[in-house]
């Protein structure tokens, strides 16, 4: 399971630490505003109540009250009842039923012992509060108001109070993830300079001015850049430096050979052939001094630039002498690649040099999205030997039967290098029909 | 038969590459230092210069700036240093083509000749020595061997003037990287950044924003064209 990541988690964080405290803030204003109300409702009520048992209490001290009118003449509005209760018998405004149960019989109780009183109760389902009071003689006045009201108010304050509560945590939740990117810029910075220095810019730094709380990281980064950008120009220096000891006595002898070469007919036979045997070595030194300090430069990243890959592989046939037409493209093939025209064109001509020298020829410089290839006709390339073929100095048997020494031993290996500067890889297989088939990738190639 | 300075530090190349030289119908003067071969390139000039880059006291492309300053002589650049770095350096520097070491005789002898070449002048001498090739205003006269920017004359090296003469024939048409290095430098298959290199050096003398060239356009992935 992928881990979740440092920002997700802080924002989970924010969030439900917010979610926590907005739901407690919710729940104690919730509880406080409800038992406000709930008093200030009962106060009222019970005044009310008493007011009106004043009423009907002086409407029935004469003999043989109408107790409906005097009940009839009480000013309750619509979310209260009134029940009397006079000489064992209920009465009420109107005939509905049941209304002696309406009265929990603990209330009765009380207010039988003389004690006015008030309770909530449920009716209907809904809530109300029954206010008692006794009256004179064994008469009890009771009034039963309707809460109703305010158990809708209640609920939309709880509605409200909740889309509250998860609106601030959605809120901790955003403020979460801005906060982390803030944190988390610093990091990103540092991501993007090793970014640039893996894609070869080695001048890349960091400024810990920016970011005191990363200087520690800024500085080992920028020491590491520099370390890296020191090994480089001293791995450069060092292949200048071979490459002009090398092949300065190199042009000597090229030279001094051309001056022999010329004056040949003026020598005898004998050192007439030892002219050619030494022009032919200085030719081959030449080659195997060019291959070493190319393979020492082939990990430096590859220049890409927009490179007609096609025009390029016949340009390496004709340079060849072989006829352009051994390039087949690919149908799909983009007519520019993104490459490194140099290495490209070295790592084809190295393939084609191959062929020629082992593999009687190509057959085939074939050209796709994304790799090249070279078909021969050889005796291909055993099995055993397809994953070692690409090291340095590594012969195949068909170069040892050959025995002239032409080659370097260096050129696939060159191949290899190139295709890894593209981020691709060097391969060969057999070709069907007989032969090898090399391939070079070269991801990228379409950017 | 023409004449060849050759600036070489190394006392054995220098040698053996001025006898291979002479083999091949040249008068070699060969110098040590960059001093000498300046001083030398005043008092007796030379047709072509061949120059190494590292050099003891001034360096080659010193040497290669000084002598620009006030010739036009073709300057190769023969030296065992094969960097994109030095390569671009030397020939911003002013230098023409760029050879590395080892190079073959005949080879070097073959660039030689091809940067002797005059431009259109030569190649063809019947054709009318008025005639201006004119983009917007930029004006080219091949057998005059003369470059204007809005009437006002341009200074311009003897290999610029091919490869702008070169494109000037070629009016709004596309000419790759190739096809410049074979007619301006005789390159069968040859550096590119050669070619790079002049347009760079051609454009800070034509075009009045080097950054946004007007005249001398890339068309990228293909090659160069001039336009008006």
């Amino acid at each position: 399971m992928r881990p979740i990541g440092l920002r997700a988690r802080v924002s989970a964080a924010f969030a439900l630490g917010a979610l926590i405290l907005s739901a407690c803030i919710s729940l104690v204003s919730y509880e406080s505003v409800r038992n406000t109300l709930f008093a200030e409702r009962e106060r009222t009520a019970v005044r009310a109540t008493y007011y009106d048992a004043t009423v009907v209490n002086a409407g029935i001290a004469g003999p043989a009250p109408d107790v409906l009118e005097v009940l009839r003449s009480l000013d309750t509005g619509t979310d209260r009842y009134v029940l009397l209760h006079l000489d064992g018998r209920w009465h009420s405004r109107s005939a509905e039923p049941a209304v002696d149960t309406a009265v929990p019989p603990e209330m009765q109780e009380m207010t039988a012992g003389g004690e006015a009183g008030a309770q909530r109760i449920r009716r209907d389902g809904r809530p109300a509060l029954v206010v008692g009071v006794p009256l004179a003689g064994s008469a009890v006045f009771y009034e039963i108001i309707s809460l109703g009201e305010l158990e809708r108010t209640l609920q939309t304050l709880a509605l409200v109070l909740t889309a509250v509560a998860i609106m601030v945590a959605a809120a901790g939740a955003a403020l979460g993830w801005y906060v982390t990117r803030h944190a988390l810029r610093p990091v990103t910075a540092v991501a993007e300079a090793a970014r640039g220095i893996a894609g070869g810019d080695l001048t890349t730094r960091l400024d810990p001015a920016t970011e005191p709380d990363l200087a520690p990281l800024s500085a080992a980064f920028n020491d590491m850049a520099d370390e890296l950008a020191r090994r480089q120009e001293r791995d450069r220096r060092f292949a200048a430096d071979v490459s002009h000891e090398l092949r300065s006595p190199l042009q000597t002898l090229e030279a001094a050979a051309s001056v022999l070469d010329k004056r040949r007919d003026q020598v005898d036979e004998r050192a007439g052939a030892a002219i050619t045997l030494v022009t032919a070595e200085i030719a081959r030194f030449q080659a195997l001094v060019n291959d070493l300090l190319e393979l020492a430069r082939t990990d430096q990243p590859a220049h890409r630039e927009q490179v007609d890959v096609v025009v390029l592989a016949e340009r390496v046939c004709r340079s060849r002498s072989l006829p352009a037409d051994l390039v087949e493209t690919a149908p799909g093939t983009p007519p520019t690649w993104s490459v490194d025209r140099r290495r490209v064109e070295q790592a084809l001509g190295n393939l084609i040099d191959n062929a020629v020298r082992y593999g009687g020829g190509p057959l085939a410089v074939r050209i796709a999205p994304g790799y090249l290839e070279v078909d021969d006709a050889g005796p291909g390339v055993a099995e055993k030997d397809q994953a070692t073929i690409f090291d340095r100095f590594v012969r195949g048997p068909a170069s040892h039967a050959r025995g002239d020494g032409d080659g370097t031993g260096l050129g696939l290996a060159i191949v290899a290098g190139h295709a890894a500067a593209h981020g691709g890889e060097a391969c060969v297989t057999g070709r069907p029909g007989g032969g090898a088939r090399f391939r070079f990738t070269l991801p990228g190639f379409d950017k | 038969m023409s004449a060849v300075l050759l600036i070489e530090d190394d006392d054995r190349i220098r040698l053996s590459l001025a006898m291979a030289l002479e083999d091949e119908g040249y008068t070699a003067h060969a110098v040590a230092t960059a001093e000498e071969g300046l001083s030398a390139q005043r008092r007796h000039r030379a047709d072509t210069v061949l120059i190494d880059l590292m050099l003891p006291g001034m360096d080659g492309y010193e040497c290669i700036r000084q002598m620009r300053r006030d010739d036009d002589v073709p300057i190769v650049v023969v030296s065992a240093r094969d960097d994109t770095h030095d390569i671009v350096a030397a020939l911003e520097a002013g230098a023409d083509d760029y050879v590395v070491k080892p190079v073959k005789v005949k080879e070097l002898a073959a660039r030689l000749r091809a940067l002797r070449r005059r431009g259109r002048a030569a190649g063809l001498p019947t054709a009318p020595a008025t005639s201006v090739l004119t983009f917007g205003d930029l004006e080219v006269r091949p057998e005059a061997g003369e470059v204007r920017l809005g009437g006002e004359p341009v200074a311009v090296t003897r290999t610029e003037f091919r490869l702008l003469c070169e494109l000037a024939d070629h009016p709004g048409l596309v000419l790759s990287r190739q096809q410049l290095l074979q007619r301006v430098w005789g390159h069968e298959f040859g550096d590119e950044r050669v070619v790079d290199v002049h347009v760079g050096r051609l454009r800070q003398k034509i075009e009045r924003e080097t950054g946004h060239p007007r005249h001398l356009v890339t068309v990228r992935g293909l090659g160069y064209k001039l336009q008006p």
